[in-house]
Parts: structure tokens; sequence; C-alpha cells
């Protein structure tokens, strides 16, 4: 049943996600090994979520909820993004000074960090071949929008929604009153 | 009746800095300080900074896991519930009401045209998002072989990301157990 399905897949994706972009490759792979989302969609999502309130990772939760099971989907797979925190989380809680002082979980960390790091860069090497060469043959307007954002968001310091928002106007103009490919 | 009050307003006040979080968990931080150290006095900067640290440390999202931390403080388990559902509900409605939408022009020429446009901001998002982590990623020298192994795996035998994260935990133990033996001075050195 596709509710259970989504549940188990956000627990695996919670228990194996810390904080913010990281979860974007969990999300990946398990999205698409269940052909809930294609890649051109995650992307849509990344950006969406960054633009909407709430954490990305329960964002990106609610969107794949809805696309395959409507809003018990996004429950379903809500309610399993968050089973780390209503479960380890709550014994940490009770725990809290023991818990605080125990190096089990900074241990792990120094793995999962650079785990982290690579995985990243894995979908961010897939994604450009989605984003930047949609048809199959790499678009130079779009390459050219990316460097253009890279810029603004790395030596400009313009935050997250402005250059999201300047991106969609300036893909109007181009991709749609221009029809450039 | 009174105690019922008190978690319906942690609650509310969840709702209201769900409504407000955007992008990282930082500004959740910022509005928690700002109302329940420096106005209520409930909590002191510094056990807010042990709840974010220890939130961080753990699995899922770092600001469920610090509404779960600070509302267990206050109001035990019911008050950890009420914070952790109180600021995931307002995102979640108004994602739904995005989703809808996005569902229903996806195919619209104007849309579209948006949509790619900001779909060239997707990687530069990512990759500036990377290189912040890069800081922190690399306490050890072998933190640059676990880094190549993951995107080796991802990259060309295309390994579900929940086991490279698993390989990353296994790692991690292994060389933070094995720099500590060695009685590494620079430990706890951020």
């Amino acid at each position: 049943m596709v509710l259970i399905d989504l549940f188990i897949s956000f627990v695996k994706i919670g228990f194996t996600s810390f904080g913010g972009m990281s979860m974007i490759p969990l999300i990946t792979s398990e999205m698409t090994v269940h052909n809930w989302m294609t890649p051109t969609e995650i992307s849509d999502i990344v950006a969406i979520a960054e633009m909407t309130p709430g954490p990305l990772g329960l964002n990106c939760a609610t969107f794949a909820g809805i696309r395959t099971a409507g809003l018990p989907g996004a429950i379903a797979a809500n309610l399993g993004a968050l089973t780390p925190t209503l479960t380890l989380c709550l014994l940490a809680a009770v725990f809290f000074e023991r818990f605080r002082k125990s190096r089990i979980m900074t241990d792990m960390l120094v793995g999962v960090r650079p785990a982290c790091v690579g995985m990243l860069f894995g979908v961010i090497l897939s994604l450009c071949a989605t984003n930047y060469a949609p048809t199959g043959t790499i678009s130079p307007v779009s390459v050219g929008l990316g460097v253009l954002d890279f810029v603004l968001l790395t030596r400009f310091k313009v935050s997250i929604p402005k250059v999201i928002c300047l991106s969609a106007a300036l893909g109007i103009v181009l991709f749609g009153v221009l029809g450039l490919p | 009746m009174k105690r019922f009050r008190e978690v319906l307003t942690l609650f509310l006040q969840f709702m209201q800095f769900g409504l407000f979080t955007f992008g990282g968990g930082w500004s959740i931080v910022a509005q928690m300080q700002k109302l329940y150290v420096e106005d209520k006095h409930v909590i002191t900067s510094e056990e807010l900074l042990d709840l974010t640290s220890v939130g961080r440390s753990l699995p899922g999202t770092m600001i469920g896991n610090v509404a779960m931390l600070y509302g267990y403080r206050v109001y035990g388990v019911l008050g950890g519930l009420a914070c952790v559902f109180g600021m995931i509900i307002p995102p979640m409605a108004v994602l739904a009401v995005i989703t809808h939408f996005y569902t229903l022009f996806q195919q619209n020429p104007w849309v579209a045209a948006a949509m790619g446009g900001v779909r060239t901001a997707v990687v530069p998002i990512m990759l500036s998002a990377v290189l912040g982590m890069l800081k922190s990623a690399f306490r050890y020298a072998p933190c640059y072989l676990v880094m190549l192994l993951t995107l080796g795996l991802y990259l060309f035998l295309d390994v579900n990301c929940v086991y490279l994260v698993l390989i990353g935990v296994a790692c991690g133990i292994v060389i933070a157990e094995y720099y500590e033996r060695k009685g590494d001075a620079g430990r706890g050195a951020h």
C-alpha cells in the first residue's frame, strides 16, 4: 500500500539525514527507486522548499506525499520524516544530561558529514544534466543563468529566495518571451 | 486546566515560529532566543544552545528535534508533541496548497518557462550549501576518503544514499575511536 511505502521511505530518510540539504540525496534515492518523482521534480521541490516556510526535509515530504497519494500521503510522509524526532529525540530529551555528555553521536557525525558532502556532490553532478541539458543537448542559456546565480549567491551574498525569484523572471523572459532553447 | 492552556499556548507559539521559518533551522532558534530567553526568561541562552547542539547531532529535522527538546523541558511529553506538531502544521498547509497549484499549472507554457529558469538556480544553491559544509566536514584526514568513497559509490554503482549514510556512520565511529585512542590533542577543537 502506497501510504505505508511512503511512511517507510521517509522513516529511512529521517533516520539517515542530519539536517538541511543532507536530506536531498536520500530523498532523491528513495523517490527514484519507487518512481515517485523525476529528477526534474526533485529540482523543483528543492526550489519550492527554499521559498516556503518550514524545514526543507519536511517540505519535501509534503510535496512527495501529495504528488503520490494526496493529503493522506503528505501526512504519512511527514510522520515518517518525524519518526526520529518522536522516538530518538524524545529519549534524548528524557535523558538529556546523560545524552549531552555522550560521545557516540558526535563520533558518528565525523563520518556522516563527509559522506553527506560526497552524496551531495553526486546529486549535484546528476542534476547538472537534468537542469542544464533538459533536452539532451547543453543549453547555453541555462548554463549562463546557473553561473549568474552562483556568483550572486556566493560573491554578492544575495539571499536564496531573491535568487529564485530572479531566475523565474529571467526564465519567463528568455525561455517564454524570446523562446530560447 | 491551567496546564492544558499552557500547552495550547506553546502549540500556538510554535505554529507562529513554523510560519516564519524560511530556509534553514536557524531562524527558529533565533525566534526562540527572542521569545523564551530575552522576553519571558523561561530558559537561559546557554540552555538553548545545549538544546540546539543536541538537536543538531540527532538524525531527522534539526528544528523538529529542537522543538521536541524544548517542549519536553517545559511541559514533558505533551509539551514536546505540542511544539513539534505546532511547528509543522503551517508549512505543511502552505506547501499542500502550492503543490496543488504546481500540479495544475505544470504544463502551462509560462509556468514551464519560469520553472526552467528556477531550475538553473538549484545546482548553485546546493553547491553553495555544500561549500558551507566543507569547513566542518573534514575533521580528520580519513574523512576525505569517506567523501570520495561515497561519491564514487553514488555515481558509479548507484548505491542508495541510505546505505551511504550507514557507511558514513560506521566510518565515523572507527575514525573517531582511532584518533581518540591515539590521544589526539586536537579533539574537541571545532
